[in-house]
């Protein structure tokens, strides 16, 4: 028996597997946030006058680089959710 | 150097005013910016918590043994990455709130922190430019 696959199907699929690669980038801002909060500890340990610097360096470099987590995830949940690719068919 | 406070408010403040601008401005674009002004008021209220609750962990984390510091960031990065999907998903399933606005709204805080804390400062500029073996001290 034939089975076909139809195009919205096909796309609906490959979207999927695009969202669950596009999350990926979810996990790199918070291996660099850990890192950077072990080292600051690390460095507050070391230095404990010098707190209120690098706690602010530190906040302001791991606000930054939350933003790529951001954008993997917008372009997940676009993908899941509000497809533009199916109304091209 | 500023505190982590001064910091803080002046970011938040900063914030402020570039979303009325950008909501200002959404009334000449669009021609129901409603919509967009919601998602716009919905991201940036999420990401002034975000920011907030991201001070407090740093200020909590460097207490802490490094690896506990760690983890204990990690962990607190989901939670924040998980309150960030959640705020994404309802404003795309939500048609009275314009996804495009609570993007915006999420990013913004970002731009703010590049512009006034990176960009701000000269050397950053000058410092692309410079060579290595340019340098006098020899290092």
């Amino acid at each position: 028996m034939e089975t076909l696959i139809t195009g919205k199907a096909l796309i609906l699929a490959c979207s999927a597997i695009g969202a669950g690669l596009a999350m990926i980038a979810g996990i790199g801002p918070g291996i660099g946030q850990g890192y950077a909060a072990g080292k600051g500890a690390e460095a507050v340990g070391r230095q404990p006058e010098s707190q209120g610097d690098i706690v602010r360096t530190m906040l302001l470099g791991a606000a930054v680089a939350e933003t790529t987590g951001i954008y993997g995830l917008v372009i997940a949940l676009i993908l899941l959710f509000a497809n533009p690719l199916v109304r091209m068919l | 150097m500023a505190t982590i406070k001064q910091t803080q408010t002046f970011i938040i403040r900063t914030l402020i005013i570039v979303d009325l601008f950008v909501i200002a401005a959404s009334f000449f674009l669009f021609k129901d910016p409603q919509a967009f002004i919601l998602g716009l008021i919905f991201g940036s209220a999420i990401s002034v918590l975000n920011f907030i609750e991201l001070a407090n962990t740093l200020n909590r984390a460097v207490h802490m043994p490094p690896e506990k510091a760690q983890s204990f960031t990690v962990i607190k990065y989901f939670i924040r990455y998980i309150v960030t999907a959640v705020v994404l998903f309802v404003s795309i399933v939500a048609p009275y709130i314009n996804v495009l606005g609570t993007i915006l709204g999420l990013v913004i805080i970002k731009i703010i922190i590049l512009i006034s804390n990176l960009m701000g400062d000269k050397n950053y500029f000058r410092n692309i430019f410079r060579r290595k073996e340019d340098e006098s001290s020899g290092h």
